[in-house]
């Protein structure tokens, strides 16, 4: 199943997606930690959007459209621009790419992202076949 | 710019040397403009351990401007190593608190007699016996220095024994193990009795448009405490890259032989911070601080070791235990030795004794076995002490090698070694190690990181694969002129700031309007003079090569197979760059183009018609 980015849909679509994949399930199997999308607004999108993902030991626990930053800071967020997402997804900018020239912020502990970057890869290959199209 | 400070050290004479604007607007400053200004004087019989060869300390127009990780200065002259152009730039705070004294360069020339070390404090310039420091460690003689002068926040740059005792990849060492380590410019500085430049300065920093400029920097230091690559140097220092490397297959194990080893992620920039990790230092005006502050069993607080110096003395040796490694890396900063150079020598002596080509006898009873620490640690006396086969080892992988007449496995590229970052994994550095100006160097194209991911658009790059070959090269051309850029600049290479921000402070600071693409052609420039001069030694196309080992693939690890299509890509390259593919100069056409036509005759000849 795949639906349009971003929308609930879409969130419920990665959920289902994670805990279907038999090779994330492998490579995300010691993975353990939360995760937010976090959308900024640009030319094409008006709001900021928050889309939660509850990651654990290569499943999807929990997804959740949140309407504001939790004070509850989850492990990892991810930080961009809708446009830049959007070019993730649909595989016109490369995950790394995107970290490495100023696309993509992440805050959370470095030591266990480079620990795990394997893990991220998967996790971004599962939300681009997730993805039908984008607004 | 602020002039430069001349110091003869056989008169004991110092003066001032005034840079003509015009190559002050052509080469900015740092290795470019040190180039252009050493330009005559690195001759092809020019020995640089005689009095008469340069050593040249200077600034780039960014330097201690407190702006995007801009708190470096480079070493230049001609290296006792290669015979080749020398270059090595250093992080901490020698650098501005030399613009602070007034000068932003310091040109040394001569000999002395005896063993001095300068202290420069604001423009007064004192020259001072350095008997009692002789054989002193890198840490030692700055603090001895810092009481001899009563000068507690006097910054310090020094040689160790290593440099004393003519070592060829001795380094030049200041604050808390911040290094020139590479081309051996401590040995140069060595051999001409010269301990130590203490200097202190408390005058501003002149700026164009200071107020611009300040703006600016407030911008630059915001994106960089926000973008991801510096923060992973914040919080893992340099060696939080170690586990990716290995990933990408790119971390060579077991001098090079090697393509996968388990206890990586014991020694990487991750295990660090989660085990000894105490604190953090930074260079001058810094938000990133990658430097690391580790603490051991004995609880002194100690550097830790950045990626070269993990991997060269951890999976290149077969070590996992992070506690050696730090050890190891500090015996180097406190000898004065370049980190990635020792830990090469000392792979390549464990492989020929693996290979039966060394034997106890000439180790003088060490058993050089992979894994073990210990043996390390008595090579590193050795090379530092030229004691035994040490002195063998002290000049370098290629002579050791050839010594045993097995000159081939040394891993290096005219005489400097190679880092830890191998071509099979990434294959941009294939091209990167062949042509650096300087030898094996990782640095004036740090190609690896843009084949993991920092294919800047922005900077009109693509991201190809790490194993795309001749499609790539146009890429690498481009990032080696942006990196000659920022070795005019002396930016840190984690200085990864938006380039419209950068532009316009280079613009602020200097007072000029250029473009990104008008700094970039200066980087081009300074590329292609470096080519030159070491054109005039006797550099040429065949001296554009990869070791043995380099074309020969993993059997294991996760660029298993691999080996890149170097004569290929370097066909592409020497088009590229305009370069003759039958002396390997840059043509004349070219150096015309890059408004280098004094350049052009002297290596084309005045009469020379032929593009």
């Amino acid at each position: 199943m795949s639906a349009v980015f971003p929308s609930p849909e879409w969130l419920n679509a990665l959920s289902d997606k994670l805990n279907s994949d038999k090779k994330y399930a492998q490579i995300a199997k010691k993975w353990e930690g939360d995760l937010l999308f976090f959308i900024q607004p640009d030319d094409r999108l008006t709001e900021t959007l928050y889309y939660y993902l509850d990651l654990w030991h290569g499943t999807c626990r929990k997804v959740e459209v949140q309407s504001k930053l939790s004070e509850e800071k989850p492990a990892f967020i991810l930080k961009a621009p809708y446009g830049n997402f959007r070019k993730i997804l649909l595989g016109e900018l490369d995950p790394m790419q995107a970290m490495m020239t100023r696309k993509l912020q992440v805050e959370g502990s470095m030591a266990y992202m480079m620990r795990n970057v394997p893990v991220v890869l998967d996790f971004v290959r599962c939300a681009r076949e997730a993805t039908t199209e984008t607004y | 710019m602020q002039p430069i400070l001349t110091v003869d050290l056989t008169t004991s004479e110092t003066g001032q040397y005034i840079v003509p604007d015009g190559w002050e607007r052509s080469f900015l400053g740092g290795a470019s403009l040190a180039a252009r200004l050493l330009y005559e004087s690195i001759t092809p019989d020019l020995d640089p351990f005689s009095p008469e060869a340069p050593l040249l300390f200077l600034n780039g127009p960014l330097s201690g401007t407190a702006g995007p990780a801009v708190g470096r200065f480079v070493v230049c002259g001609k290296s006792p190593a290669t015979g080749l152009w020398a270059e090595s730039n250093c992080g901490g705070f020698w650098g501005p608190e030399l613009r602070f004294a007034g000068y932003d360069g310091l040109w040394i020339t001569g000999a002395s007699q005896k063993s001095v070390y300068l202290w420069i404090n604001d423009r007064q310039v004192d020259f001072r016996r350095a008997g009692r420091l002789q054989g002193m460690d890198t840490y030692r003689t700055q603090e001895a220095v810092r009481q001899e002068v009563d000068a507690p926040r006097a910054r310090v740059a020094v040689i160790g024994p290593a440099g004393e005792k003519r070592v060829s990849f001795a380094g030049i060492f200041c604050d808390h193990g911040r290094t020139a380590g590479r081309t051996g410019l401590g040995a140069v500085m060595g051999s001409k009795n010269l301990k130590a430049v203490a200097v202190r300065g408390t005058n501003k920093i002149p700026l164009s448009d200071r107020e611009t400029f300040a703006a600016l920097r407030r911008t630059a230091n915001r994106e960089l405490l926000s973008d991801t690559v510096a923060g992973v140097a914040r919080a893992l220092g340099t060696a939080g890259v170690a586990e990716y490397a290995d990933y990408m297959g790119g971390m060579p194990k077991k001098y090079y032989s090697q393509g996968s080893f388990e206890g990586v992620s014991n020694v990487s920039g991750a295990a660090m911070s989660e085990t000894i990790l105490t604190g953090v230092k930074a260079c001058h005006g810094c938000v990133i601080a990658c430097g690391r502050v580790v603490e051991l069993e004995d609880g002194q607080p100690r550097k830790g070791p950045e990626y070269e110096t993990i991997v060269g003395f951890g999976p290149n040796l077969l070590i996992d235990d992070l506690a050696e490694v730090t050890l190891l890396g500090e015996m180097c900063d406190r000898y004065g030795l370049d980190a990635i150079s020792s830990s090469n020598i000392i792979g390549l002596a464990y492989k020929l004794f693996e290979d039966g080509i060394l034997t106890e006898k000439d180790t003088d009873g060490v058993k050089l076995s992979w894994g073990q620490p210990q043996p390390a640690r008595r090579l590193l006396e050795m090379m530092a002490a030229r004691e035994g086969l040490g002195d063998l080892m002290a000049e370098g992988s290629l002579r050791f090698a050839q010594h045993f007449g097995v000159g081939e496995e040394a891993v290096q590229v005219n005489g400097l070694e190679t880092a830890y970052h191998d071509p099979r994994g990434t294959s941009g550095m294939a091209l990167s190690y062949a042509t650096s100006p300087r030898g094996a160097c990782h640095n004036k194209s740090d190609y690896f990181l843009v084949d993991w991911g920092q294919a800047d658009a922005d900077l009109g790059m693509e991201f190809y694969d790490k194993h795309a070959g001749i499609e790539k090269v146009g890429n690498i051309v481009r990032h080696q002129n942006f990196r000659s850029l920022c070795d005019a600049l002396v930016l840190c290479l984690f200085s990864n700031v938006s380039f419209d921000v950068l532009v316009n402070m280079i613009n602020a600071a200097m007072g000029l309007q250029n473009s990104l693409e008008d700094y970039l052609r200066v980087g081009e420039r300074a590329w292609n003079l470096k080519r030159a001069i070491n054109n005039r030694l006797g550099l040429s196309r065949e001296n554009d090569r990869l070791p043995k080992a380099f074309l020969k693939p993993f059997q294991d690890g996760n660029a298993a197979g691999y080996v890149p299509p170097f004569q290929e890509m370097l066909s592409v390259y020497y088009e590229a760059r305009a370069w003759d593919p039958v002396t390997g100069r840059p043509t004349r056409k070219k150096l015309i183009e890059l408004g280098l036509e004094e350049i052009a005759d002297d290596l084309w000849g005045v009469e020379e018609n032929s593009i």
